[in-house]
């Protein structure tokens, strides 16, 4: 015997339900599997970096450069001290996957061959490449951190906004 | 004695079978649109993906359907003398052995995902102007899409049953369970959302288990029928009742001592090979004639008889009969 559609829409409110309940029991979605937003949010913010002028120069102490200060002003959104890790982007893609850093920076773009292993935001700018075409810049964070991932979208969305 | 009947349908069949047609066309436009959209706010679900291959698969039962029907109207011909009937079942096996192939395949990225814990990552889209999470896209439009299947599934299934096709039939049955896809696919999404990465290879996992299995029993069913196992209903669970009737036919003549048949599943048409065993020596051409039009006239799907007149009964069915009741009555 088949359900009937009485069921099925009883169903769905079911699901609504649940839904809501969730919502009240001060579950949010999207959630960390990891806890990272939970972690950083007025803590420490690891960021590995990757030189890449004009996004991240690395020459001084401190690094400098557009992302960079598109980082600490997210890190200053959610209360954070950042602490910058220098180096090659097999290297903090391997500490991004292992959870020691937070997120990776250094002028990527959308069609980096990263993507398989660490989340890719949405492209926050549009540059033009060496070989003229043009790419969106994207950052890395770690995979399946979904609500990190959503405020910094969130944050780049509104950077972005202030900008026009 | 023997012959080729009515090549076309009765006319309630021809309008069934429009209406099929119809309704496939139909359908497959509406499948176009659905894969377009979820192919646009998909993301990085795996259970999502799923679906959306699901989706796309079930377009080949009904294109093969579209694409034997004018095959099988084709008239025979001295390469074909049994006409071109089983282009439907050839179909049937084509889709049959795709889905197989692609559930498996699927069935093993789930896995796989699951092993190697992939945590999948869903961010943010721009929705006229307001940064939002996708995963409640991804869940609005499954939701939507959900009704499609509810509404045409059970159409399909009310114009199989009418005309006793089994292609048709398999391509309903999947209709009819693919919300519980979409369903799935939203458990998935949900999941993510909460932050359980597991539940999203979980669903991907159900689904294409149940592609796997579509899979399955399409390959079974129309490998059975091109085996040419004895006719059945459209769910291949019973024999079909024609055969019965076409013996009984037989058997109720007056100058036949014996009589037993086997039948041909063409798909839409069957054909039958009668023998009978007359009580005299002697056979009226004119009595055999009137016997094949009783079996032509039992029923639409009877196309195509051909009665002869043997000294001796060699049809397996009755001993086959005798054992299945044998089998039932010692478990």
């Amino acid at each position: 015997m088949r359900p009937t559609r009485p069921r099925r829409v009883g169903a769905a409110v079911v699901a609504v339900g649940i839904a809501g309940a969730l919502a009240a029991c001060g579950i949010t979605i999207p959630s960390d599997v990891e806890g990272t937003l939970d972690a950083v949010t007025g803590g420490v913010l690891e960021v590995g970096v990757t030189p890449n002028p004009p996004y991240v120069d690395a020459s001084e102490e401190q690094p400098t450069g557009s992302e960079v200060e598109v980082v600490t002003s997210f890190a200053d959104s959610i209360g954070a001290t950042v602490e910058w890790t220098e180096g090659s982007e097999q290297t903090l893609v391997g500490l991004l996957e292992a959870g020691e850093i937070d997120l990776v920076i250094g002028g990527l773009t959308d069609d980096t061959p990263w993507s398989d292993r660490v989340a890719l935001t949405r492209a926050y700018a549009q540059a033009e490449q060496a070989d003229g075409s043009s790419a969106g810049l994207v950052m890395l964070a770690p995979m399946g951190e979904n609500a990190f991932l959503s405020a910094l979208e969130r944050h780049l969305d509104a950077e972005a906004q202030g900008e026009r | 004695m023997s012959r080729t009947g009515r090549l076309e349908l009765p006319e309630q069949q021809e309008r069934l079978l429009r209406k099929a047609r119809n309704l496939e066309w139909a359908v497959l436009a509406y499948t176009a649109v659905t894969i377009t959209v979820v192919a646009l706010v998909m993301g990085n679900s795996q259970a999502m993906q799923t679906a959306w291959v699901e989706d796309i698969l079930s377009t080949l039962p009904q294109i093969a359907f579209l694409v034997a029907l004018p095959i099988i109207r084709r008239k025979p011909t001295a390469k074909h003398p049994y006409g071109y009937h089983r282009a439907m079942g050839v179909g049937h096996l084509v889709a049959g052995v795709a889905l197989l192939a692609v559930g498996a395949n699927l069935c093993f990225e789930a896995i796989s995902g699951l092993v190697k814990q992939e945590h999948p990552p869903i961010g943010t889209m721009q929705l006229f102007g307001m940064t939002i999470w996708q995963g409640w896209v991804m869940i609005a439009v499954m939701a939507l899409i959900v009704i499609g299947p509810l509404i045409y599934g059970p159409m399909k299934m009310k114009l199989a049953k009418q005309l006793d096709n089994k292609l048709l039939y398999a391509d309903a049955a999947m209709a009819k369970a693919d919300w519980t896809t979409n369903a799935g696919s939203i458990v998935g999404v949900l999941g993510i959302g909460l932050g359980i990465w597991w539940l999203d290879g979980a669903a991907a996992l159900f689904i294409s288990a149940s592609i796997l299995w579509d899979g399955i029993t399409n390959t079974r069913g129309s490998v059975l029928d091109l085996m040419d196992m004895r006719a059945t209903t459209y769910d291949q669970k019973q024999p079909h009742p024609v055969h019965g009737r076409v013996d009984e036919v037989l058997r109720g003549l007056r100058w036949v001592h014996h009589a037993a048949s086997r039948i041909r599943d063409e798909g839409q048409v069957f054909h039958v090979e009668a023998y009978v065993v007359p009580k005299r020596a002697k056979v009226k051409v004119s009595d055999l004639d009137r016997a094949v039009d009783d079996i032509l006239a039992l029923d639409w799907r009877v196309q195509d008889v051909s009665v002869s007149v043997v000294s001796q009964l060699d049809v397996p069915d009755e001993e086959e009969e005798r054992e299945e009741q044998r089998g039932r009555g010692s478990p």
